[in-house]
């Protein structure tokens, strides 16, 4: 029986869901809608009985205080009614609560044909409403085609007694499990069943293929277990293995990089290994703090002598452009797997985010997915359920805008675990599997989704087909796992630990049975979903919330105990051997065998033509500009730029203090409300150490050379590290490449070898920067696609490619968190000293963006000059001399001091004179001196008594006194060579202006 | 000696008990962190402990309603312990869907001795968003809260999405008659915040953050004490450390406002039981 209970908030309530439904409408669109209200509804399809129903309605679904529920349709007035639900095969998580909450108040289990299905209604008043607008409302605001569906009724169609008519949204597939044979006479024969499957097979991958699987040898084998020619189980697995998703092709690819100036050419044969690993393996025996780097889920370092930490970054762009809330809250939920599954399995304490979008304002032509705005609200939205629910405080994060993201947005998401260093006294960095121990697949089941990705998208729909390609992470049943893993971890059970993301089991049994060298895998056992799924579809599928386990036969019973108490599904699916072979069985059949070491058979590298043009000789030079008159309106506009102004509305929405080891928080200031330039967190409680995390993102450099956007980058995370008391000896670094397509082709890619000498660059400087100041990677991951084709006004489609982008993360411990210093001017009377020199280094920055302008002079990063200041600023904040420290960064010193003076709540006097200044690369005119943006530079405040000590310490390097912090007045005061007033804003005025972008969202 | 037991919950989505059991910790008890279905199983007795504590999170993912679940489950199954632990004189603190769950089974406002009543609601935020920022709690004097003996002002973090108190007119005038209103949102000087967003971040009503059962010993807030088990965790630690510094002052390392909520509670048992 389908029985529908809906659920409302009772009309003397406020409902803030409808409010903020209103709000939209009106800013978004320019829709007035007079009232609306939100109905909830749950539809049950079960044999429960009239009472049960009653019972379940009132008990679980209505909370007598606030709400009114009806097993009829609520008589709710309204001019028009938009209903949302999802399609089938979404992930339900609201649904599936309830089914718990009633399987245990009513004892009632379950069957497979029986579910909950949660949907929404919102009733709409409004004389002039009419239905183009309401459709608007459904397809744009309310719903996304791609994992919901909408119905809309007029009052006229709406019948009082059938409501909004709704049907379970449940799979039904009517499909008997199988898999094929799959021919491979010639390569071209590979190559079309690799396009009609979409397995994008590399075309010089498919003679390797074949030769394999017709070898006499190799045939005579797989004889032996009924098999001829390969399976699609065994193709998917190698178009798995073999993807730049989880073999980053690219990075280990050969790039002939030429530079055109000169003609010098050079050839480099894996950025991977000259760019990352070398350097980092160098490091790591340097630095006795580098615990684990460059083959586990995460990179490991040491946080004190009884406890490592875990840290690891992803991005989440496609699935979060079509998407964005399911897209960003499956990436939050997603890489917090990855400290679950690195070494024996690590507590998650702190994650981070990083959005790029476009304009959210933008109203031209071009058509993306999503639009902008929208995109930004669903991944806010995202990561906030996502973390938020996941218990792991948000305590950093960073939203950017630029039009080249509305090809393709990203969403990095990053994350970091803390876990004891000794395991049972074993080092719990280590794992392995080894024959004999069982394969047990923990946490959700296996739906057909993230199959082939988004390509899916395409494919049209039925009433009954999953629309699994984009999920809906469940951080619900995660967290439970995640605190059960733990348990198990404690007791020993784990010998080998990995989560289940790209790839799925294919990814996550194919690389962990590589250790003991073989595996059978039984995928008839694994639980579904819905039935229905083929072979491969199972052995590939994304499905989240899932971790591969290795236990002990002798260990499987506690380990199924505790699962059991804590409610997480496991089950064993197979078992590791030592034959060689990967091995798999549905049922009694086999329908994949082939050897572990079949991915090592000499796989070509892939190929990249790259070729630098000098900014110079792409026509690039500085626009001619004469100086400003009006510095205090230029100050004013350039906090309301959307990448200067305040993003407090997003921060706050994330919970950034759960588990109660905050110590420097994203907001500081007087007001709290001034981003940090880095968080401090104590992730074990009952130490008086902390973890410092910083990030940086400066791409707009890389439209004059990514070089100087990599080395500016990971400066500047370095310097907010260094700005909140980190140690210059222990900086942790992670590197997320998002570089649009670099493959040349001469009609879809004619720029592809200049953005490929351009990631080369990059790579360059991220080697040449780290080992100066001696940063091993811990951690990285590419997306190397981040273009879209959009559509224009003349139905013609556009390419967007996004700038070459780069977000580096920096951790550091920092042994005495008292020491810890936060960016807001404590005191009146103090000093105000700039460190780092200012030069004429305008180019890309804030400043010439204003007038549409690039310029040429990107900020260099002299690493052998900074580092003797980073060490200084280290020793005068272990001292205690300074109150209070800031890297100078996006804007130059113009937006920083004004960041400075609201922060302190406190005025601030600055003479430009005092400014350490480097001429060499240009003149120095106040506006430069404002806006340019010179890496290696800090704003600090000391006490007057501490000048003699400070300047001591400062000896020698870039340090000048700039002013003073005072209380006769609030305003940012800046004064000119000959102590001419440039600039002089209140307090107010600054508030005023960083708030008047986003200030009313909250 | 005998040490004071507290119990915090864990499981189905809960995440504040690691630090809600340091913070008893601190406070001078033993703190056990136990998961729900312990205690459904009877592998856990409620009556070997003094206080439990409902600590923060998102129980059932706040599906249905933030804590509806969790209460249903708690008080099918072990409904009878809880109220006999009351009876007990022992202790009961709910802290954000920790109050949400106690609401929802009833054990609070106890009107009129009844503990399975649901009057009061605590539901989404007027600014219609979940929402982290640092609050002024002001203290109920006369409350019998055995919670917040001597505490008269008190910053606590609030992490919520659905934190506005609400109920009938008649119950919360009972409710603010009989002391059982302990801390309410206020300006920095203690003055009530009278609805003023964002001192009162979610619309509460007569800005109530917490209150209590009549005999102040089952008590729920919204804000997050266990949030404050260090001095570096208020916001303006670094300001007030450098001013503190300025007058020749040390560092102000003593027990936060925090750990002393949770002191007061260990005290009591100490004073009642031991």
């Amino acid at each position: 029986m389908i029985s529908c209970i809906e659920i409302a908030l009772k009309k003397e309530l406020r409902d803030a869901e409808a409010s903020s439904l209103i709000k939209k409408a009106d800013s978004y669109f320019g829709i007035n809608i007079q009232e609306a209200r939100c109905i909830n509804i749950v539809t049950i399809e079960s044999d429960l009985d009239l009472h049960q129903l009653e019972l379940v309605k009132d008990e679980i679904f209505t909370n007598p205080v606030t709400q009114f529920s009806s097993l009829k349709p609520l008589d709710i007035g309204f001019n028009w009614c938009i209903w949302v639900g999802f399609r089938p095969g979404v992930k339900d998580n609201q649904g599936a609560t309830a089914m718990e909450a009633i399987q245990d108040h009513l004892g009632k289990i379950f069957r497979s044909d029986e579910g909950i299905y949660t949907s929404k209604r919102y009733c709409l008043k409004g004389d002039t409403l009419i239905f183009e607008d309401v459709e608007k409302l459904a397809s744009e605001l309310l719903s996304n085609t791609i994992i919901q569906q909408f119905k809309i009724f007029s009052i006229k169609e709406w019948d009082k007694d059938i409501g909004a008519d709704v049907k379970p949204a449940k799979v039904i597939l009517d499909h008997i499990p199988c898999f094929e044979v799959v021919g491979i006479e010639s390569d071209e024969k590979l190559a079309k069943i690799s396009d009609e499957r979409n397995l994008a097979l590399n075309p010089r991958d498919i003679p390797v293929i074949r030769e394999y699987f017709l070898d006499p040898k190799v045939m005579e084998t797989r004889k032996e277990v009924g098999l001829s020619e390969p399976t699609d189980v065994e193709l998917e697995y190698i178009s798995q293995a073999r993807s730049d998703h989880c073999n980053h092709n690219t990075f280990q690819g050969i790039f002939r990089y030429m530079d055109a100036s000169t003609k010098e050419v050079c050839i480099e044969t894996s950025l991977f290994k000259t760019y990352i690993q070398e350097p980092t393996l160098k490091l790591k025996d340097k630095k006795d703090w580098v615990v684990s780097v460059l083959w586990d889920n995460a990179g490991v370092g040491r946080f004190d002598h009884k406890n490592n930490y875990v840290v690891t970054g992803e991005t989440h762009n496609s699935p979060s452009n079509m998407e964005a809330y399911g897209g960003a809250i499956t990436g939050i939920v997603g890489v917090y797997r990855d400290p679950m599954g690195t070494g024996l399995g690590s507590k998650l304490f702190m994650g981070s985010f990083g959005y790029c979008v476009g304009d959210v304002n933008y109203n031209g032509p071009l058509k993306p997915p999503l639009h902008p705005r929208r995109l930004l609200d669903g991944v806010i939205e995202g990561v906030k359920d996502g973390g938020n629910k996941s218990g792991v405080p948000t305590t950093f994060g960073q939203t950017l805008f630029n039009p080249g993201y509305m090809g393709k947005s990203l969403v990095f998401v990053t994350a970091l675990g803390i876990m004891p260093s000794k395991v049972k006294g074993k080092p719990s960095h280590e794992k392995k599997t080894s024959p004999g121990e069982l394969i047990i697949m923990s946490g959700g089941r296996v739906g057909k989704d993230g199959i082939h990705g988004v390509t899916a998208s395409s494919e049209s729909y039925s009433e009954n087909t999953p629309a699994g390609h984009v999920q809906i992470g469940d951080p619900y049943t995660q967290k439970k796992m995640h605190d059960f893993l733990l348990i198990c971890r404690d007791e020993g059970l784990i010998p080998f630990i990995t989560d289940n993301g790209g790839g799925g089991l294919s990814s996550s049994i194919g690389e962990s049975a590589m250790i003991s060298n073989g595996c059978v895998v039984w995928l008839d056992k694994v639980p579904l979903k819905y039935e229905g799924l083929d072979m491969w579809e199972i052995w590939i599928s994304e499905s989240q919330e899932r971790m591969t386990i290795a236990v002990k036969p002798e260990n499987l019973d506690r380990y199924m105990e505790l699962s059991a108490e804590h409610e997480v599904e496991s089950t064993v699916i197979g078992e590791y051997t030592d034959t060689g072979k990967l091995h798999i069985k549905y049922k009694d059949e086999t329908c994949a065998y082939v050897d572990m070491d079949l991915l090592d058979k000499g796989f070509p590298s892939w190929e990249f033509d790259a070729i630098w043009l000098p900014p110079e000789t792409r026509g690039l030079t500085e626009p001619v500009i004469n100086s400003p008159s009006d510095f205090n309106t230029l100050i004013l506009k350039m906090l309301e730029r959307p990448n200067i102004s305040s993003k407090e509305w997003i921060i706050r929405q994330y919970d950034h203090e759960v588990q109660g080891g905050s110590v420097i928080k994203p907001l500081v200031g007087v007001n709290h409300n001034i981003p940090s330039d880095a968080s401090v967190t104590r992730p074990v409680l009952t130490s008086e150490k902390g973890l410092a995390f910083s990030q940086s993102l400066l791409p707009w450099y890389s439209k004059i050379d990514a070089f100087h956007m990599m080395a500016c980058t990971i400066d500047e995370a370095v310097r907010r590290l260094m700005a909140v008391g980190g140690n210059f000896d222990h900086i942790g670094g992670l590197d997320n490449f998002c570089w649009p397509n670099i493959q040349f082709d001469f009609i879809k890619n004619p720029d592809g070898k200049f953005k490929a000498a351009q990631l080369v660059r990059a790579c360059r400087a991220l080697k040449e920067t780290c080992e100066k100041y001696e940063i091993p990677l811990l951690s990285g991951k590419d997306s190397m696609y981040v273009d879209g084709h959009l559509e224009g006004a003349f139905g013609e489609r556009i390419k967007v490619s996004a700038l070459e982008t780069i977000q580096f993360s920096a951790t550091s411990v920092i042994e005495d968190v008292s020491k810890c210093v936060s960016m807001d001017p404590k005191v009146a009377g103090d000093l105000v000293y700039v460190l780092g020199e200012t030069a004429n280094e305008l180019g890309a920055s804030e400043f010439y963006e204003i007038f549409h302008r690039t310029g040429l002079n990107v900020p260099h990063v002299d690493c052998d000059k900074f580092k003797v200041v980073y060490k200084a600023v280290q020793i005068a904040i272990e001292k205690g001399l300074v109150a209070s420290c800031h890297a100078v960064g996006r804007g130059g010193l113009g937006v920083h001091l004004s960041y400075m003076t609201m922060a302190g709540g406190l005025g601030l006097e600055v003479h430009l004179k005092g400014l350490p200044m480097n001429e060499s690369r240009g003149s120095l005119l106040s506006e430069t001196l404002l806006f340019s943006e010179s890496a290696g530079r800090f704003i600090v405040t000391i006490p007057k008594e501490n000048r003699s000590v400070f300047e001591k310490l400062f000896k020698g390097m870039a340090a000048g006194c700039v002013g003073i912090v005072t209380d006769v007045h609030d305003h940012l005061k800046i004064f000119g060579p000959d102590r001419e007033s440039v600039a002089d804003l209140s307090a107010t005025q600054l508030y005023h202006a960083f708030n008047k972008t986003f200030g009313d969202m909250i | 000696m005998k040490k004071v037991k507290a119990l915090v919950l864990t499981g189905f989505g809960l995440n504040c008990d690691s630090e809600t059991a340091h913070a008893f910790e601190l406070a001078g008890a033993c703190a056990q962190k136990i998961h729900i279905n312990r205690l459904v199983s009877g592998k856990t007795k409620l009556e070997d402990f003094h206080i439990i504590a409902f600590g923060g999170g998102f129980s059932w993912g706040d599906d249905h309603g933030a804590g509806v679940i969790q209460a249903l489950k708690l008080k099918n199954h072990i409904g009878h312990d809880l109220l006999s632990f009351v009876d007990k004189g022992k202790l009961i603190i709910g802290i954000c869907n920790g109050f949400q769950a106690l609401v929802n089974i009833g054990l609070l406002p106890g009107l009129d001795k009844d503990y399975t009543k649901r009057s009061v609601s605590v539901t989404f935020n007027d600014c219609g968003n979940f929402r982290d920022q640092w609050v002024h709690l002001a203290a109920n004097r006369n409350s019998p809260c055995v919670f917040t003996k001597d505490i008269k002002l008190a910053d606590y973090p609030v992490r919520h999405g659905e934190g506005k108190f609400i109920a009938q007119k008649e119950v919360v005038e009972t409710l603010l008659a009989n002391d059982q209103v302990v801390f309410q949102y206020a300006d920095a000087k203690g003055v009530q915040a009278n609805g003023s967003f964002p001192l009162n971040p979610n619309g509460s009503l007569s800005d109530i953050a917490g209150i209590c059962d009549p005999t102040g010993r089952v008590f729920g807030l919204m804000p997050h004490p266990e949030a404050y088990n260090h001095f570096t965790n208020h916001p303006d630690w670094t300001r007030n450390t450098q001013l503190l510094k300025r007058e020749g002052k040390p560092l102000d390392q003593d027990m936060t406002i925090g750990i002393k909520l949770f002191k007061n509670g260990v005290d009591y048992i100490k004073n009642s039981f031991f």
